[in-house]
């Protein structure tokens, strides 16, 4: 049994320790925006916030993240009206979706730690995670429209 | 057109209440369906209501191709909203899961569902405007006799109908509150069009009703659907395609706490787990061997390569001619033929939801449950009632939100819905198959290896007279589609298509394919044979402009004066890009190449900083006909030039010994955000049909910054991706 900070909630998950954060998220809190791309921490796709840190839950267990504050997609707001999630509708950012709670996730997270990005800085950041789509150009643009209207 | 006349009172209008929904009929006429509860419903337990309007003015549009990022959940029902003459703001959208009465099918791939090779709206466009405009004249015919008035005095304006010499007007929502019987029961067979000058939906850049929802994590894609009592499979997939599995142990895999079942199957080896992570743990710890028998064992990559580009070049191997025009008879052998040998490597789709499929089947066995991500719900649905035996009516089918299809979710590749419904069947419980990044990438469709040759006959002013373009390659169509392989003719669309260079002309012509014995399992992947094949004719035409000392630009527009539209792009995209005038230590490069029926042409930047390629800026003029959501098509196209650059950069499958040698994004990394040019979209309007989006990025891309790298170093790249960056 581990317990599990998660969106402002308690929850305790029937899992050995070593389980991935993500894998708990998804099937046992059933916390399904938070994606599985790759395992490896290679994309990003599974990108929560622990402790305000944009991180990849695939490569952290749930040992690990007890004890922490996690946010997913989910807890970002209560209806989709966070400053990032507003801007990716005002730029259209999402083609298939399927990386976007991941891409919205670490945005978040850098604009928290630093309110007025360079481009630079957008491009570094989000390098962490893959589009497969192609909606680069248009993160980019959601993330200095977030920060100019954050 | 029949349609009976109904006088309907004010005292029936109060009672009314409920939902108006119009059928699409296999007539292509639509109709008023009676009540849904009164009409048949669909094995899914839908009826097939097409538009549902209700009282409070929703309007809701079924949509037939299935939703991969692409747009099609907005950009579809839009064509019907134009003519319905909808308020755009009260239209939702949902996706057509079956179609047993065969009426929400692609028009233009044989009615069946099917989404890919950019025909969704192409197919559509039509069709949907017409049977909008039946439904839009039934609403204006209930509305007449309601007011007794003449037909041919309603109009409509935006979800509402009017009677202006009365002053009357109702919204769509109150004739849906009509109560039935004023409701006509005949069909509308016809309707009259809107002109374009009077559209307001097509062509605007609503807001993408997938969207929101995307933003949320609130999609729900096929691998997160969950049912009670669901269990987790993790496949042990043969090492070398066709191997058969022998369990030496699973002792240790069933001591995994979690694990509920170890299954051998066929060509697999399955462990169900109550989650992910247990039956991964437990395919980790199971013992089992592999016949050693599978003749891909041997396949190589590098052979492949090595064969491919022999067979281009053995003017004896068989050929298949794809194309053919002027006198076939040509000498290449005299002094002033110009070849050149262009090669792609295998590339691997890597959508970004891994593949997977849920199935629950019925207890009988011969009926099932599907929750799939497919770009073919009709050939998915066939697909599992022949695994279960069954008849197609036995299949309540899902079509989810897919995660990335790109040609590898496509009428083919199904073996992850197959596997959970033969696991499904055997456990007796539903069952979800979710293939690793591991198993996607080892297990991958790739799309072939390809190795070109171009021999051209030139003038004395350098053009060409005579142009063959040979293909060598397997066929993809042959492993993918076998049913449908005619051995006779052998042609080979997923190869060879965009080889015919139709807006050229070159003299005599011919395009031909040699066809070399697959190694690997094949699909096609975006842009499918146009990529290839533009990617080798467009580099070639560079190079024979160079080598006759003319300039790209003016080189192609006299091969291309016989197509208006061709030159149009051409020459909007010289300008938009100020062709030729790059910064210092920068170059330019071109390409004209279109995907069917839509033409464009793409200029690339480029630099080498520190002896790395960088694509700075790319331009690019696009003519698809008439362009339903622009803003929609650009992201179309924005996604196909990165796949196009990233295909130039690293992309690259290899195999030895039949084993796929990638395995993750770590060893096989698709372009990030650091590396993305500058990108502009620019339309050429020619007012002709909607020709498609979702593949024309692709092709242009890597000739232009090939195009633009040679004309910096001197140095002609003829390879994909270029050499050294893999
Ligand atoms: S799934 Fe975690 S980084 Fe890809
Ligand atoms: S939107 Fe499809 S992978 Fe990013």
């Amino acid at each position: 049994m581990v317990t599990l900070n998660v969106n402002g909630r308690t929850f305790e998950v029937d899992a050995t320790p070593d389980t991935p954060l993500l894998w708990a998220l998804r099937d046992d809190l059933k916390l399904k925006g938070t994606r599985f791309g790759c395992g490896a921490g290679m994309c990003g796709a599974c990108t929560v916030h622990i402790d305000g840190q944009a991180t990849f839950s695939c490569q952290m267990t749930i040992g690990d993240a007890e004890g922490s504050e996690i946010t997913t997609i989910e807890g970002l707001s209560a209806d989709g009206t966070h400053v990032v999630q507003q801007a990716w509708i005002t730029e259209q950012v999402p083609q298939c979706g399927y990386c976007q709670s991941g891409q919205i996730m670490r945005a978040a997270a850098l604009l928290a730690h630093n309110p007025q990005p360079s481009r630079q800085e957008i491009v570094d950041e989000m390098s962490a995670n893959l589009c497969r789509c192609g909606t680069y150009t248009r993160i980019i643009r959601a993330i200095e429209r977030a920060a100019q209207e954050g | 057109m029949t349609m009976q006349t109904i006088n309907a009172t004010r005292r029936d209008f109060l009672k009314g209440s409920g939902a108006l929904s119009f059928a699409l009929l296999a007539t292509g006429g639509v109709a008023v369906l009676p009540s849904a509860a009164e009409a048949q419903p669909l094995p899914d337990g839908k009826v097939n209501a097409w538009v549902t309007i209700t009282p409070d003015n929703r309007v809701t549009i079924m949509f037939g191709s299935a939703e991969m990022g692409q747009g099609v959940s907005t950009s579809l029902p839009m064509i019907v909203a134009e003519e319905l003459d909808a308020d755009w703001s009260m239209v939702a959208s949902q996706q057509v899961s079956t179609d047993p009465e065969g009426v929400y099918g692609n028009p233009m791939a044989g009615g069946i569902l099917f989404a890919a090779g950019s025909s969704s709206i192409e197919g559509y466009f039509t069709y949907l405007r017409q049977a909008g405009a039946q439904a839009r004249q039934i609403l204006i015919q209930i509305a007449a006799a309601h007011w007794a008035v003449p037909a041919e005095e309603v109009t409509t304006r935006s979800g509402t109908l009017h009677h202006d010499p009365s002053g009357s007007s109702m919204t769509y929502g109150e004739v849906a509150a009509l109560p039935e019987p004023a409701w006509p029961s005949g069909e509308m067979a016809d309707a009259t069009l809107k002109p374009r000058t009077d559209w307001t939906i097509i062509g605007t850049d609503v807001e993408r009703l997938d969207i929101p929802a995307k933003t949320t994590g609130a999609t729900e894609y096929s691998i997160d659907v969950d049912l009670p009592n669901m269990v987790h499979a993790a496949l042990l997939l043969p090492p070398v395609e066709g191997e058969i599995p022998t369990l030496t142990s699973d002792t240790a895999a069933r001591a995994i706490d979690g694990v509920v079942d170890v299954i051998v199957m066929d060509h697999a080896v399955a462990v169900l787990a109550r989650n992910f992570p247990a039956a991964l743990a437990g395919r980790d710890a199971l013992d089992v061997s592999w016949t050693e028998t599978s003749p891909y064992r041997h396949a190589n990559s590098e052979d492949e390569l090595i064969a491919l580009s022999g067979a281009v070049d053995d003017m004896s191997a068989d050929a298949v001619v794809w194309e053919s025009r002027g006198d076939g008879q040509v000498d290449f052998t005299g002094a002033n033929v110009f070849t050149g040998n262009y090669t792609t490597e295998h590339v691997y789709h890597a959508q970004m939801e891994p593949l997977n499929a849920v199935a629950s089947v019925d207890a009988d066995g011969m009926g099932a449950e599907i929750w799939l991500g497919t770009q073919s719900q009709t050939a998915s649905i066939m697909i599992a009632a022949a695994v279960l035996g069954t008849t197609p009516d036995r299949i309540r089918f899902h079509a989810m939100q897919m995660g990335g299809a790109f040609g590898r979710r496509t009428v083919f590749a199904r073996e992850q819905m197959r596997d959970a419904l033969l696991l499904s069947r055997a456990s007796g419980r539903p069952v979800k198959v979710v293939w690793t990044r591991e198993d996607d990438v080892k297990n991958g469709w790739l799309r072939p290896a390809t190795v070109h040759r171009l021999d051209a006959v030139l003038d004395a002013e350098g053009c060409p007279t005579a142009l063959r373009h040979r293909v060598a390659s397997p066929s993809i169509f042959q492993f993918a589609m076998p049913d449908r392989w005619n051995p006779e003719t052998r042609l080979d669309l997923l190869v060879m298509e965009g080889a015919e260079s139709s807006d050229y002309a070159f003299g005599t012509f011919q395009a031909e394919h040699v066809l070399v014995p697959r190694q690997s399992r094949l699909s096609a992947w975006r842009g499918i044979g146009w990529a290839p094949n533009c990617f080798a004719r467009e580099c070639f035409l560079d190079e024979l402009a160079e080598r006759t000392g003319s300039d790209p630009v003016s080189y192609r527009r006299r091969l291309l004066a016989g197509s208006p539209r061709a030159l149009a792009v051409l020459d909007a995209a010289v300008e938009m890009s100020d062709f030729g005038n790059a910064p210092e230590g920068r170059a330019h490069g071109l390409a004209f190449a279109g995907y069917k029926k839509t033409l464009a042409t793409g200029v690339a930047e480029v630099s080498y900083e520190d002896g790395q390629l960088r694509v700075h800026r790319f331009w690019t003029a696009i003519d698809p006909g008439i362009v339903i959501h622009p803003q929609a098509y650009r992201a179309q196209v924005e996604g196909g030039i990165l796949f196009g650059l990233s295909s130039v950069l690293r992309e690259r499958s290899t195999f030895s010994g039949g084993r796929i040698d990638q395995s993750n994004f770590y060893d096989y990394e698709p372009i990030r955000i650091s590396e993305i040019p500058e990108m502009e979209v620019q339309f050429v309007d020619s007012g002709e049909p909607p020709s498609g989006g979702g593949e024309i990025g692709v092709p242009m891309t890597a000739p232009a910054i090939a195009n633009a790298v040679r004309k910096l170093t001197g140095a002609a790249q003829r390879h994909l991706p270029f050499p050294g960056r893999a």
